[in-house]
């Protein structure tokens, strides 16, 4: 017990001293994840934030803050003192798709935020059960055209990775099968292989043992290149519909307002990691897609904001799709 | 046959290594000690330990967790049973016998039957995983939204079987419980509905928040009202440990709580929930004295807690056979073999024997464990009792802040709370029982989502309902419990009129 | 049983608790009153809380009228120090718990809380929140390692 005490004061005198950019980081550094834990969010903020934390010599710590489609935690984030120690796990939905579905958003992902630099993303698969009668993307297409009366397609809650992504396939296939909302990809999943709904879209991290198993197939994957993780399944580029390309993508962002060489030193940290050998590994295994080169900067990160805000914003206002 | 005993000594063989017993029993230690502490759940500890298993290897690591995990189950009956605060949906039950128990004296014995009959419950289910994981998923694979419905509306027509008053009051705190867990975000339409515009309010009511306030914060303010009721908590400590008449008398509701628990957590709906709820209405059902119930029948805690126990471990064949995380602990799971590049499936059965029928085997070791760490505790939780109540509430409310407050970071969590223990006073003060409303808030919002599920499914159709043979069955049981619950209550008010 | 005959109302305490879910009802309605109800195949967001909330003022109905008819108990004694005290604490943590931190938001509310009591004993208490607040700060904070403000204006976190 005096033990723990004098632990105690001797953090409190290391941590007394001021936080200056120079000494930065001299304490640990909180990660708010705006998803539950175990999440493909949650998983990759791990794997990156361990490589980071041995890379800064302090400890990122990841504080899972859920709600609202992960805005509550962006909310958060986004308040939180510009010092560099509470830094996000922004994401597809929270910065891109929160603008068009949430009018009370309390943030705004391209003016609020210092950039830090893009994390591992997770591409897109088309999956149906596994009796469902079309065999490719082709025949897929022109079955849910033909019979959209009839099909039922799952997704994870409005705002949910499965939501977005499958409205915008359904707004690029101008069709409007009956959309069924399960709370998370779990349940979704589970009437999918049960064969009670016909077909969904979402993270490859979420479907790809179940599509290597057979209990569901796969149509596509939607990036320009295929995935290490399913080699044989083709991108939409090659099955024919090249304009469906999107990925969960999550980007580490720090508070507006903080100074620039922290902000140079975390990127510094994020693109050590996702250069690392075994991180790199971890992230591949998940079917994960890494940012290279130039795609680290937090400059690119800033326009690929606003570019992803300009492409939700429509779709999502077309499909109705607006929370409150 | 064969095939079983191999895989058990590979799973044993893994599971006994030095490194993953100590493993496995660290993660029954702090899954005690966190379940015990309100509010402090499984999901919150697994994450924060979630960067240590970086360190170890897969198999370890899921041991681990998964000892965390059904170490918190068991330590939150101690809470449960010891100051009437369920931190678990699963230990709602618990508390309506266990805390009458302790009060009367006897928190040593329900402590006992609640380790033994969750150490049956868990050595029996450790075999049923074992021997009947593949099959039983295909079966589970048959509920659609249809099914689940019909399972939801028999969970709530058990909860009328809950109530120890009056029938029509039990309904109606079933439905305000419902009507409660409607609060939030719209699933379907993204709308949010009864937040009175407050943000924090769009993703619900947290459950431990709410059963903190109407079990935890209002049983501290009715102790306060009544000072002479609280002190048989501290003053009379019976036996430590349950006499074999005690025994004798647990161990056929062990058994049935057993089956019921286990057959109702390899639903992949997180269907564990209902288990230690159909085992005590069915406890009551068929006791000779049901009025027992309620005021410390042992057999009200030894069916409850053996069917969460069992529950608590078939939750994991979704989990091992299909990939799919059947709640939000199990999602826990699926990170951290994610983190090792393990994404669960179909194939980690075939792929990875070890680290599969090593957890299996590692369960029951678990279980040994957890009775050999609780057994020794008991005296310890009841010495706790003695501390002297004007210390002992302000030690209960700054834990249960604390562990309200590490739910979701969130402070407007502890002021919800805050708001509930109001309520639940106002409750008790009106001869409500919160019991039956936490359980239809636990079924509300599966049942809500279920409902709309089946019904967009069959476009609106109700008979999607009684055309589905497993969801007529389940609905036809649901009237049988309802009938069976409300004649006598009825009878009763007649024969009351007639008198007049 | 008896002490309820001959009156009008013969279970005060049913009425009360009848009212006071028909009230429970009209605020429920009252805020899912611009809820779209939808239809049965696609079900909106407004048709399940308003028909738990008919559902919950029939109930409420019901058992007021009930009160009339069948004798229960009287009402209970209300009391206001253990509501406000113990409430009082509750939300004086969470308020502080993020700016002041575990360090000045517990002691504060074991404090307040212990006034509650009605038995209070003021160097028991101080000895008792200090020494309290201390033992979480080692077992939520350095051995479970949650995430929980210390004293964010002292130590930065």
């Amino acid at each position: 017990m005096t033990r723990t005490i004098l632990g105690l004061l001797a953090a409190v005198a290391l941590a007394a001293t001021p936080a200056t950019a120079q000494t930065y980081p001299s304490r640990p550094i909180v990660m708010i994840v705006p998803f539950a834990a175990g999440g493909p969010t949650d998983v990759i903020a791990r794997i990156v934030g361990e490589h980071m934390s041995r890379t800064l010599g302090q400890q990122i710590v990841v504080e899972n803050v859920a709600g609202a489609g992960g805005t509550t935690g962006i909310t958060r984030g986004a308040q939180a003192t510009p010092d560099g120690y509470t830094i996000m796990m922004g994401h597809m939905g929270t910065h891109g798709a929160a603008p068009a579905l949430y009018p009370r958003l309390r943030y705004d992902p391209t003016k609020d935020f210092a950039p830090i630099g893009l994390a591992a993303g997770t591409p897109i698969l088309i999956v149906a059960r596994k009796n469902f009668p079309p065999k490719t993307l082709q025949e897929f297409v022109a079955y849910v055209k033909a019979n959209a009366a009839k099909i039922n397609q799952a997704h994870a809650g409005v705002g949910s990775v499965s939501h977005t992504t499958c409205t915008m396939l359904d707004h690029q296939l101008a069709i409007k099968p009956t959309q069924v909302a399960y709370r998370g990809t779990g349940p979704a999943l589970n009437d999918l292989v049960g064969g009670q709904v016909d077909f969904m879209c979402d993270q490859i991290v979420n479907l790809v043992e179940q599509v290597k198993a057979g209990a569901i197939k796969a149509y596509a994957i939607a990036t320009p290149v295929r995935s290490p993780a399913l080699p044989d399944l083709p991108t939409t580029t090659e099955a024919g519909l090249p304009d469906y390309q999107v990925s969960a993508w999550n980007a580490v962002f720090a508070p507006k307002g903080t100074p620039g060489e922290i902000v140079a030193k975390l990127n510094d940290a994020l693109s050590k990691a996702l250069s690392d050998a075994a991180t790199r590994k971890r992230l591949l295994d998940l079917g994960g897609v890494i940012p290279e080169g130039k795609e680290r900067t937090p400059e690119y990160l800033g326009d690929f904001v606003k570019s992803e805000v300009a492409r939700w914003t429509p779709i999502l206002k077309a499909a109705g799709a607006v929370a409150n | 046959m064969e095939d079983l005993f191999g895989n058990l000594a590979l799973g044993f063989a893994t599971a006994l290594s030095v490194q993953n017993l100590l493993l496995c029993f660290v993660g029954c230690l702090v899954g005690t000690l966190i379940g015990v502490l309100p509010g402090v759940g499984p999901i919150a500890t697994i994450a924060m330990l979630l960067p240590l298993t970086f360190k170890v290897d897969p198999t370890g690591a899921l041991i681990m967790l998964a000892g965390i995990y059904y170490g918190a189950q068991y330590g939150g009956s101690t809470t449960a049973i010891l100051v009437n605060i369920p931190g678990e949906a699963t230990s709602v039950v618990t508390v309506l016998d266990g805390h009458q128990m302790a009060r009367q004296g006897r928190a040593g014995i329900a402590l006992g039957i609640a380790a033994i009959g969750s150490f049956i419950a868990g050595t029996v289910a450790t075999f049923v995983i074992a021997a009947l994981g593949l099959p039983l998923t295909r079966l589970a694979l048959l509920f659609g939204p249809a099914e689940y419905f019909s399972l939801m509306a028999m969970g709530l027509a058990f909860a009328v079987v809950l109530a120890r008053g009056s029938v029509l009051k039990a309904i109606a705190m079933i439905v305000v419980g419902l009507l409660l867990s409607t609060v939030g975000t719209d699933l379907e339409t993204g709308e949010e509905r009864l937040t009175f515009g407050l943000d924090d309010l769009s993703d619900g009511v947290d459950f431990a928040v709410l059963a903190m306030g109407i079990f935890g914060f209002a049983e501290i303010l009715r102790n306060l009202d009544s000072p002479e009721s609280r002190d048989v908590v501290g003053t009379a400590i019976g036996r430590l440990l349950p006499s074999r008449d005690d025994l004798r008398r647990a161990i056929f509701p062990i058994l049935r709580g057993t089956g019921l628990g286990a057959a109702l957590g390899i639903l992949p709906g997180n269907g564990a929930v209902l288990g230690p709820f159909a085992a005590y209405s069915l406890e009551k059902k068929i006791a000779r004295d049901p009025s027992r119930f309620g005021r410390g029948a042992i057999e009200g805690i030894a069916g409850p807690e053996a069917a969460n126990n069992a529950g608590a471990q078939t939750a994991f064949i979704p989990l091992l056979t299909l990939g799919i995380p059947p709640n939000a602990v199990m999602a826990l799971m699926v990170g951290a073999m994610t983190i090792h590049g393990i994404i669960p499936g179909p194939q980690v059965m075939t792929k990875n024997p070890a680290l599969f029928w090593g957890m299996v085997a590692s369960m029951w070791i678990g279980n040994l464990m957890l009775l050999v760490i609780n057994l020794p505790l008991i005296g310890l939780w009841v010495r706790l009792l003695k501390v002297p109540y004007r210390l002992m509430f302000p030690a209960i409310l700054l834990f249960c802040c604390i562990g309200i407050y590490s739910i979701n970071n969130n402070p407007s969590d502890v002021l919800f709370a805050a708001f509930f223990g109001l309520a639940g006073y106002a409750l008790i003060k009106l001869g409500y029982e919160p019991a039956p409303l936490l359980l239809g808030y636990v079924l509300g919002r599966l049942m809500e989502e279920k409902l709309r599920q089946a019904l967009v499914l069959s476009r609106g159709s109700f008979l999607t309902f009684v055309e589905r043979p497993v969801s007529a069955g389940l609905l036809l049981v649901a009237v049988v419990v309802l009938v069976a619950a409300v004649m006598p209550a009825i009878r009763r008010r007649r024969e009351e009129a007639f008198q007049e | 049983m008896t002490q309820g005959r001959g009156r009008t109302v013969r279970s005060p305490q049913d009425l009360a608790a009848g009212l006071f879910l028909v009230a429970v009802a009209l605020v429920a309605l009252w805020q899912g009153a611009d809820l779209p109800a939808g239809s049965l195949s696609q079900m909106g967001p407004g048709m399940l809380p308003r028909a738990l909330a008919v559902l919950t003022g029939i109930c409420g109905l019901a058992i007021a009228i009930g009160s009339l008819r069948w004798d229960g108990p009287a009402l209970e004694r209300w009391s206001l120090r253990g509501p406000l005290f113990i409430l009082g604490a509750i939300v004086i943590f969470g308020l502080a718990v993020r700016p002041l931190g575990l360090a000045v938001a517990g002691p504060l509310a074991l404090a307040v809380g212990a006034l509650a009591g009605g038995e209070t004993r003021l160097v028991e208490t101080l000895v008792f929140a200090v020494l309290l607040t201390l033992f979480c700060l080692g077992l939520f904070v350095v051995m479970l390692g949650l995430p929980i403000p210390i004293a964010p204006w002292l130590i930065g976190r």
